[in-house]
């Protein structure tokens, strides 16, 4: 059996899933918020328990790169490394808007995926069918919703982590230029993810494990400091190693 | 046994194989050259720096253990305390590896690493190790007092036994290390500021000036916060003066630090009745705080050499071997910035 394992952790929502070039054999997505360091491994296993799949038939691994929360991103790409190191697996790594829009192509409308970038912006790319051939059109940009529509000029289907606030402001900005999807298909889910994967090994080469890089977009934030890298000083209590009250 | 470990807490990429916790196979580091240039380390880039390098320093451990994955028992990594992101690194990158093997996940507190590196020698197999494996070092003996100080840590920990620590006191602002870099750059010295100090201090005379002592009276708990800004104030008005004696001024403050540290290390274990003293963490290679450890304590001084005291993946190897063999506090699922010993 040949089978590949997807994971995503880019955002606060995460998602797992097996497929096996056919089928999507089992997918799980969650809302882990911060919590994917705790919530990944045990997903993984319930996925493989679910699909009754040893790890041992996962040949393949596919992971979102991004753009995303750097840490949710390094999360799974560390993992997919990991058991790709482990098990001699094949790796590769797919944009995480790639994966949000690719469900979208047969709608044959222009196809804008955001994501939360923080500081109320967004990540965003273009996507359109040209030639019979759907393909993402516009580089990665992130920035807030009002420069984001300055590169929409026609009808454009919004799909992704979208809330109220979001879905308003684009209605204000466009009119009726804005569809968006409904909530349940305008999810990320990793059984897409999956499959681009599996399309995309068929097409090229593995490259090394280290070579595969998060889509980062923007540069890290130079602000933070290193002068209280651990915890705050300990209370009284646990400074002259005294049992603890319970209070 | 043989364990891989992994150690990405703060800006070291390391990556180990150990031999029953305690002969070493290999150990790679990767320090970060990035954080050289902004004078600190900003956290974002050190982790983007563990996950490019990662995976190819795995690779290279294993090849210099010259062993294959089929030959490794468990899988270990560093799941706090230390810099969430980079924790993130090698914890999932270790998971990933041991849930694929279908080897056995060990997370490490990298306390626990900095105490077990004194458990550590290296193998005749290891490419930097010397010795014939027959020289088998003995082990430290229990209970013990351990001091980590880096630039990261200032602990005094009582072990009672393997894997029963207790913190006796900590650092209530500054590491120890941190002191030690931030009067270097007031003095015009280089980084890291410990071994410059050092240096500088040779020449000059510690008790040329009174500076504050770097504790708390009756706890076990260091400041460094206070010596700092005196510190910083004498030279000052040394400046203003025309005149700066680097070496007095180098002197005069590591016999601050030094004393502070031996003090309290020396009373921990007079009052538990120890059998030997450990240091762990970069600033145990400070020659004038070994010196003066050993003078005030009666027991044997045991210090890893300079490699093993600085983070490393081998003494995360070393810890991991002692948690699968005696139980001690539960590690978390997930990584922590806090992480206490017991
Ligand atoms: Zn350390």
């Amino acid at each position: 059996m040949s089978a590949i394992l997807a994971l995503d952790t880019s955002t606060e929502w995460a998602s797992v899933a097996v497929y096996d070039g056919t089928a999507v054999l089992a997918e799980e997505t969650w809302h882990a918020q911060r919590r994917h360091a705790e919530e990944l491994f045990p997903t993984i296993e319930r996925i493989l328990s679910h699909t009754r799949a040893p790890i041992s038939s996962i040949d393949k691994v596919a992971v979102a790169t991004g753009p995303g929360s750097f840490t949710g991103l390094r999360v799974a790409i560390a993992a997919a490394q990991g058991l790709a190191r482990g098990s001699g697996a094949a790796l590769v790594g797919i944009s995480t808007l790639d994966v949000l829009a690719y469900p979208h192509a047969s709608s044959k409308l222009r196809t804008c995926p955001l994501l939360p970038a923080g500081r109320g912006e967004f990540y965003a790319a273009l996507y359109q069918e040209r030639n019979r051939k759907w393909a993402r059109r516009s580089p990665f940009i992130v920035g807030p919703l009002v420069d984001i529509c300055r590169q929409i000029g026609t009808h454009t289907l919004f799909v992704g982590e979208i809330d109220a606030l979001a879905e308003s402001t684009l209605r204000d900005l466009l009119g009726p230029l804005a569809l968006f999807a409904a909530p349940a298909s305008r999810m990320r889910r990793a059984g897409y993810l999956a499959e681009l994967g599996w399309n995309e090994l068929a097409e090229r080469k593995q490259q090394p494990l280290g070579a595969l890089e998060p889509i980062y977009v923007r540069q890290p934030a130079m602000g933070g400091s290193f002068a209280q890298p651990f915890a705050p000083p300990p209370s009284d209590d646990v400074s002259l190693g005294l049992p603890k009250r319970s209070s | 046994m043989r364990i891989l470990a992994i150690e990405t807490s703060c800006d070291e990429t390391g990556v180990a194989v150990v031999e029953d916790g305690r002969r070493i196979r290999s150990n790679v580091i990767g320090t970060q050259l990035a954080h050289q240039a902004t004078g600190g380390i900003i956290p974002e880039v050190a982790a983007r720096e563990h996950l490019r390098s990662i995976d190819p320093i795995t690779d290279k451990a294993l090849r210099d253990a010259g062993i294959d994955l089929k030959e490794v028992d468990a899988v270990a990594a560093t799941v706090g305390p230390g810099l969430v992101g980079c924790l993130l690194v090698g914890a999932n990158y270790a998971r990933g590896l041991a849930l694929a093997a279908g080897l056995p996940f060990i997370g490490v507190n990298h306390l626990e690493g900095h105490v077990y590196a004194n458990w550590l020698y290296a193998g005749a197999g290891a490419p930097d190790g010397a010795g014939a494996p027959e020289d088998v070092p003995v082990e430290p003996e229990l209970p013990a007092v351990v001091l980590v100080v880096s630039g990261a840590h200032s602990d005094l920990v009582l072990m009672e036994g393997h894997r029963r620590f207790r913190l006796l006191g900590r650092t209530i602002d500054d590491a120890a290390g941190e002191a030690f870099d931030k009067v270097a750059r007031l003095l015009g010295l280089g980084f890291p500021g410990g071994p410059e100090i050092e240096r500088a201090a040779k020449d000059g005379n510690p008790t040329a000036y009174p500076l504050p002592k770097a504790w708390l009276a009756d706890r076990y708990d260091f400041s460094f916060s206070g010596l700092k800004t005196a510190t910083l104030r004498l030279v000052n008005s040394l400046k203003e003066k025309g005149e700066l004696p680097v070496g007095d001024v180098a002197a005069s403050f590591q016999k601050a630090v030094v004393d502070a540290l031996a003090e309290k290390t020396a009373r921990a274990a007079a009052e538990h009745g120890v059998r030997s003293v450990l240091l762990g963490g970069g600033v145990s290679a400070n020659g004038p705080l070994r010196a003066e450890i050993q003078r005030r304590i009666s027991v044997p001084l045991r210090v890893p050499p300079p490699r093993l005291c600085t983070d490393n993946g081998a003494m995360i190897g070393a810890a991991a071997f002692y948690s699968l063999r005696h139980r001690g506090p539960e590690m978390p699922a997930g990584v922590r910035s806090s992480l206490p010993l017991a």
